[in-house]
């Protein structure tokens, strides 16, 4: 029997990691929505934040300007990979398996990236530092358990995207654009959407939300350069999870696999990385539109 | 896989001779985890910055053969490493091999260098049966120069035992963390007790904060860390408010994990250890690393290793009767005078023990005011 106190620290750890893999997924949902096609790459995208943002706090930057220019450089880097790995090969689309190009460009993107990292920063794993407080023994009480900060800022941080998405995708004119090319391409340039400068923002927004997810993470777990597949996987389960469908699927998704994760671990630790992905497997398999999901056929 | 063979060649091929009075070019293989996991590469690189410093040394002094070190990453891939086994007994004729990081890579290979007799110094594995399992051959071509599991796991039980009541284990769910959790799990069944605790995890996690809940819920005083990610452990011990005395592998001692952790939160942890760092010639060679690898010199121990599995192997090479597998083997048993980094004695092997390290020579070792030092409680 769990006691009440455990309870809440698995509970806060959950939502720590599963607001992670919720700023991570919103990377996959929104390049989905209007391209249908993601950057398998999204967790090397998160890697790379994550070494950037350690090693100009390291050099004596402050943190909400280091956090500003990883965030410039990740939509620089994300508009980079619209424009120089998926664009060129859009005029194969037609050819047969021409549609699925940007699975290995994405990939072929992630593995340079990860590459970059090992020859700047070497293939151990490094230390992030703290970005609210002096040290990582920094905790504060939450319903009388001990939280670091960093894990209530991710938190609050992806309910705060969830509401910025929201408001963007249907409070917005570039989010009604977003939703337009998603139904059809041809008829939103005809209703004056620009289809090109619209599927590049998509793919700077989930750079740049990769680039938080990594100013985030890095102080929570070790920062090395294999760690961004672990966070596309399960981005990835997340996504389908909640639906591909809107901001709020996503990221109910993601707190239902980290507090999964998370307890799964306490009961049993040996397959507890496995049960979450297990339950993913099972509910699209009752559900396999998601939990947020439509059944309906693509049009595009 | 040929291209990354000639890429790996022509980036890590080192000739080292001086003078051309010295004998032809003696090849040294080596086979070490250089990419993968960054545990594995922490130990591949530092065994490896050992060894090239020995052979350097060896240059320096005007040594005998013309040594040339054909150096090949394994990517802790056991198939990789057979490979590369082979084609370093086959295509370079090395003389004799020194690798690698990865038990499990070690055990693939071994048999096929026993069955070809070709001699292999195994480090920085650490499984138990690597060398014993063929010590009964006629003759054995395994040694090794590295911790070996057994010792190391049972000081560190014969210390927790006698110093702690209740004892819980984490361990990776990789073959090797499995082999250490039942090497653990028999050790302390042979002491009459029993661990309170047993939580095993995946290798690629990045939270611990679950099994440390179960770690202290069952009140151990003492947590052994079986865990590649050496530094994950320490995370959550702030926020659950859970500072139990810390033990574990020879990784411990890493200088990355003291960067990771930090020298407070790592003050008191406990290792198994061959490098008595309170001695000069450990600490001058610790300068003479730093000096020549700088930042990337981070592991006093496995480099310390390394360089004496070099100093060994190039030591039988000038005494062996003719450059040739069996004579190069034979000189290895019969290696005397070594002046060991390490723990290593000065006449490490003998007819029926391969192992540099014996029990006699692993210690416990303990972070100390951001430096390992022996353990004297």
């Amino acid at each position: 029997m769990i006691s009440a106190t455990n309870f809440v620290q698995l509970l806060f750890s959950g939502l720590a990691m599963g607001a992670i893999y919720a700023l991570t997924a919103k990377g996959l949902f929104i390049a989905h929505l209007a391209t249908a096609r993601m950057n398998f790459g999204q967790g090397e995208f998160l890697m790379i934040a994550a070494y950037l943002s350690m090693a100009l706090i390291l050099a004596g930057i402050p943190v909400a300007v280091s956090a500003v220019v990883v965030i410039a450089v990740m939509g620089a880097l994300g508009w980079a990979l619209e424009r120089f790995a998926l664009r060129p090969l859009d005029r194969f689309r037609s050819l047969a398996g021409g549609q699925y190009s940007w699975v290995l460009t994405t990939m072929g993107v992630a593995l340079i990236i990860q590459n970059v990292a090992t020859l700047v920063w070497g293939k151990s794993s490094q230390y992030s530092p703290p970005l609210f407080s002096e040290s990582r023994s920094n905790v504060i009480k939450v319903f009388g358990v001990g939280v670091f900060v960093e894990e209530l800022v991710v938190i609050v941080t992806a309910l705060v995207v969830v509401a910025f998405f929201y408001w963007f995708l249907f409070r917005t004119r570039q989010g009604r654009g977003i939703q337009a090319i998603a139904f059809n391409p041809e008829a939103a340039t005809l209703l004056g959407v620009d289809v090109r400068r619209t599927v590049t923002l998509v793919f700077v927004l989930a750079a740049v939300l990769a680039g938080i997810s990594g100013i985030l993470v890095g102080p929570i777990v070790t920062v090395q350069p294999h760690m961004g597949l672990v966070f596309t996987v399960k981005a990835f389960a997340v996504a389908s999870l909640g639906g591909f469908a809107n901001p709020l699927g996503v990221l109910v998704g993601a707190l239902i696999f980290g507090i999964t994760e998370s307890f799964s671990n306490y009961f049993n630790s040996k397959f507890g990385d496995l049960i979450p992905l297990i339950i993913v497997l099972v509910l699209l398999v009752i559900k396999p539109s998601g939990l947020f999901g439509e059944a309906k056929a693509d049009v595009r | 896989m040929r291209r990354v063979h000639f890429v790996g060649l022509l980036a890590f091929s080192t000739a080292i001779g001086v003078g051309s009075a010295q004998a032809a070019d003696v090849k040294v293989g080596v086979v070490q985890g250089l990419s993968g996991p960054p545990a594995i590469v922490d130990f591949g690189e530092s065994y490896l910055q050992g060894i090239k410093l020995a052979a350097k040394d060896y240059a320096a002094k005007g040594g005998k053969h013309k040594i040339e070190l054909v150096v090949y990453d394994d990517e802790a891939n056991p198939q990789k490493a057979v490979s590369l086994v082979q084609r370093l007994m086959q295509n370079d004729k090395a003389a004799v091999i020194i690798g690698t990081v990865s038990s499990g890579n070690v055990l693939a290979f071994a048999p096929i260098m026993q069955k070809a007799g070709v001699p292999l110094v195994a480090g920085p594995s650490i499984a138990t049966n690597i060398t014993t399992q063929f010590i009964n051959e006629n003759p054995s071509y395994i040694f090794r120069c590295s911790m070996v599991e057994k010792h190391q796991i049972d000081a560190m039980l014969d210390w927790g035992v006698k110093t702690f009541k209740k004892i819980g284990l984490v361990h990776s769910t990789t073959g090797y963390g499995n082999f250490a959790a039942k090497e653990i799990a028999d050790g302390i069944g042979t002491r009459g007790t029993k661990l309170v605790a047993v939580e095993a995890v995946a290798p690629n996690v990045n939270d611990l904060t679950p099994q440390m809940l179960k770690m202290k819920e069952a009140g151990a005083e003492l947590v052994l860390n079986f865990h590649e990610s050496f530094e994950l452990m320490y995370r959550p011990m702030p926020k659950i408010d859970y500072r139990p005395r810390v033990a574990g592998n020879w990784g411990l001692s890493s200088l990355k994990v003291l960067q990771i952790v930090g020298s407070q939160e790592l003050e008191g942890t406990v290792m198994g250890q061959a490098l008595d760092l309170s001695l000069d010639e450990p600490k001058a060679f610790v300068t003479r690393m730093e000096k020549e690898y700088g930042k990337d010199f981070r592991w006093p121990v496995i480099a310390a290793l390394g360089y004496d599995a070099m100093q060994v192997v190039l030591k039988a090479i000038d005494s062996a009767s003719a450059i040739e597998h069996k004579a190069v083997r034979d000189a290895l048993e019969g290696v005397d005078g070594i002046k060991g980094i390490s723990a290593t004695p000065a006449k490490p092997f003998g007819l029926k023990d391969h192992e540099c390290l014996d029990k006699e020579h692993v210690f416990l070792g303990v972070w100390k005011g951001g430096q390992v030092v022996r353990l004297q409680d």
